[in-house]
């Protein structure tokens, strides 16, 4: 146990199922799999498992995404890192290929892959091409494809170490704007669920439901509402598909009051399907969404950050719905 | 010093044959008899050779380019020292200090002024501000943008990387590598479909060849006898990797061959040559010959984004960048590439040619570095942006509703 950032704990797993199955391949792009962290040794995939294994490719997500489902269909397990600017290259080959082919092959389709997508869209002045966060929505759309988003390192390393032994396609979502993140995470591989929601924080007046890069300026909000008064459950859904509707249900079945939390565009973003899904279950609850406007991020950061949800905008929106 | 042996071609004798069948067999015979030959209004070539017409130029348009290439350094410079030394400023840029001559001379053979039907179109990449400033953007107007003010030529959503300007043809810059090369090619196609001699030219650096793009814009263009460009900008790095590690082919050029399309390899140092290149893929283009590929040797002075490593007051980068992890270039090679500036090149090439002499040259300068700064203060000193104007633009009319605030 030690404490690790967010990229150390993700490769600290990829490193582990690497060395313990020799079969299994990882492609990157510009962003090299190499991580440090203060008391632990450097890890380099890379220059670990040679480049054979581990390659740095041209600037192809299409390919990259591709290349893994083959792989993975050859009986290696297979990752590869797409960064920001190709979060949505891979779509096609991901939407109409992987998450149906399971189902169109009766089954005998083995996909042990998985597509770590970089999201960023939390910082002012990257413009609206270098600022996208909407792609949870998307890949959250998809059937046959198990879309994560955790948002710690805990979870991160957990979930990674799932994920790659999974027989399904994994989309693993990484808000790049978590990467400062530091906590205690254990040395040795352990497994979180690929569909389990995570309660943050217990109470009753409110739940608070948000994932990834929404979560620190939902606890931020909660923290400010609790020294109000408030008692806040926050609930962070970890996992966007299959989306684990009974803690949400349980939750708002309590506390009857329930604020959804999104940093991708209002229009089908998880908020709306959370709220679709308690609703049919639980009578007599009250709703709020807060979430990006349906405009792409500006550039100006005058205009990004209004329109950013923050712990400020929450936190009256709770005010609000109490 | 002959400049035309410097540049060398790929195109296979197939390629460009139905254009000028008679006249490449009279150039064999020419060639192989060691003749110099006049031909109409220029002096013959070896088969092969790039026509020197930039030395067809007037003496103020030759001036005009260097004046340009200028502007360009100077705003590259001017950025740098504010991102290094001024605190208050919030712009960023991926710097094109270093590669001038490329959009320089290219821009130089377009029409860029005139009504939106009849000027060329250039579509940029995520090194916009050389592509802007040679097509004619305005400078203060950019600089206004790239520093997210409300007057800014975009009105402070593009930033740097979407500046966008119509009026020159600009289209604009794309942060994404590779969806442009095929949107270029539909301007192109619709040149053709409604008859007019407007180009396309699409600017891309090394690292657009790995992508799907590149090989589908080549394609239809050749397929469709586009009036498509592609300018190659090879500066040897895609982000922090050398080009080695997304493309086989020493000379990106060659991979036009396979898709018929001819295509020059040119000293992108060098903004005559440039020049020579696009002057002769823009009359391609115009006869209805169909599409070019053009590749410039070049370099970025600068890292890839940024301004990490650089000095205020110093030209280039050498220090560190943190993000450049595992492969980032050898000093020695920024400083090998710095002995071949394009902007020394050109000025020395306009004052041995007697274009200009030293005093001209100078002059030229001084006005462009103090036209550079007054476009700096300017920008500085206007307003920033609504926060609320974020919801507008989305559509053509009105505003998309807030949703933040629940």
């Amino acid at each position: 146990m030690a404490q690790k950032s967010w990229m150390y704990s993700v490769l600290e797993a990829v490193q582990w199922e690497m060395q313990n199955d020799p079969r299994m391949i990882w492609i990157f792009e510009l962003t090299p799999p190499v991580a440090s962290n203060p008391g632990k040794p450097v890890i380099n995939l890379e220059t670990e498992f040679g480049r054979k294994r581990v390659v740095n490719t041209g600037i192809d997500e299409n390919w990259m995404a591709s290349c893994c489902l083959g792989a993975s269909l050859a009986g290696s397990p297979a990752a590869t890192y797409i960064p920001y600017q190709g979060a949505l290259m891979p779509f096609q080959v991901i939407q109409n290929v992987a998450g149906k082919l399971r189902h169109m092959t009766g089954g005998r389709a083995q996909m042990p892959v998985v597509w770590i997508i970089e999201m960023t869209g939390q910082t002012p002045g990257f413009a609206g091409q270098h600022s996208c966060y909407e792609e949870d929505s998307y890949y959250a759309h998809v059937p046959g494809v198990r879309t994560v988003i955790p948002s710690t390192p805990y979870d991160a390393k957990g979930m990674m170490h799932a994920a790659l032994r999974s027989p399904d396609p994994v989309v693993y979502l990484y808000p790049a704007g978590l990467r400062t993140l530091v906590e205690d995470v254990p040395d040795e591989p352990y497994e979180v669920p690929l569909d389990k929601a995570a309660v943050r924080q217990e109470g009753n007046d409110l739940t608070i439901v948000s994932s990834g890069g929404g979560m620190p300026e939902v606890l931020k909000a909660a923290e400010t509402l609790q020294g109000e008064g408030m008692s806040v459950e926050v609930v962070d859904l970890r996992v966007l598909k299959e989306m684990d509707t009974e803690t949400l249900v349980n939750s708002v079945g309590k506390t009857k009051r329930l604020l959804t939390v999104d940093q991708s565009y209002y229009t089908l973003g998880p908020g709306a399907e959370v709220i679709a899904r308690v609703a049919t279950e639980v009578e007599g609850a009250k709703y709020k969404r807060v979430a990006f406007p349906d405009a792409p991020p500006p550039a100006s950061p005058e205009m990004f950050v209004w329109m950013r949800p923050d712990a400020e905008k929450i936190a009256g929106a709770a005010r609000e719905l109490v | 010093m002959d400049n035309t042996t410097k540049s060398k071609t790929h195109a296979s004798e197939s390629d460009d044959a139905p254009r000028s069948e008679s006249r490449r067999g009279f150039l064999k015979i020419a060639a192989a008899t060691g003749a110099v030959v006049s031909m109409s209004r220029t002096r013959a070539f070896a088969n092969g050779d790039i026509g020197y017409h930039s030395q067809e130029l007037p003496d103020d348009k030759l001036i005009d380019m260097y004046r340009t290439a200028l502007k360009i350094r100077w705003h590259e410079r001017t950025q740098a020292d504010e991102m290094l030394s001024n605190p208050d400023y919030r712009g960023y840029n991926h710097f094109y200090a270093g590669q001038e001559a490329v959009a320089t001379g290219i821009c130089a053979a377009l029409r860029n002024d005139g009504p939106f039907d009849q000027i060329d179109l250039a579509y940029s990449s995520h090194r916009p501000s050389g592509h802007a400033i040679a097509k004619g953007v305005d400078i203060p107007k950019m600089c206004a943008e790239n520093d997210f003010r409300s007057t800014g030529l975009n009105g402070g959503y593009a930033a740097e990387m979407h500046l966008s300007d119509p009026d020159v043809g600009f289209i604009g810059a794309d942060g994404m590598i590779g969806p442009s090369m095929p949107i270029a090619t539909g301007s192109a196609f619709a040149f053709r479909a409604r008859g007019s001699d407007q180009v396309a030219v699409v600017f891309g650096g090394d690292g657009t060849y790995a992508t799907p793009h590149f090989h589908s814009a080549l394609n239809n263009a050749k397929l469709l006898d586009l009036p498509f460009i592609y300018v190659l900008e090879n500066n040897l790095y895609h982000q922090y990797a050398h080009y080695s590690y997304s493309c086989p082919h020493k000379d990106i050029a060659n991979a036009a061959a396979a898709y018929g399309i001819p295509s020059r390899v040119v000293d992108g140092q060098d903004v005559f040559q440039v020049y020579n290149a696009a002057k002769e893929a823009v009359d391609r283009a115009r006869a209805g010959d169909g599409p070019s590929f053009i590749e410039a040797k070049t370099y970025r002075y600068y890292n890839h984004w940024g301004a990490p490593g650089a000095t205020a007051g110093e030209l280039g980068a050498f220090g560190y960048d943190p993000l450049a992890i595992t492969s980032f270039r050898p000093e020695r090679e920024v400083r090998a590439w710095m002995q071949r500036d394009p902007i020394d090149i050109a000025r020395k090439t306009l004052v041995d040619w007697g274009v200009l002499d030293a005093a001209g040259a100078d002059a030229i300068e001084t006005e462009v570095k103090a036209e550079i700064a007054e476009a700096f203060a300017w920008a500085a000193q206007q307003p920033f942006c609504q926060p609320e104007d974020g919801l507008k633009n989305v559509f053509a009319d009105g505003a998309v509703p807030a949703r933040q605030f629940g």
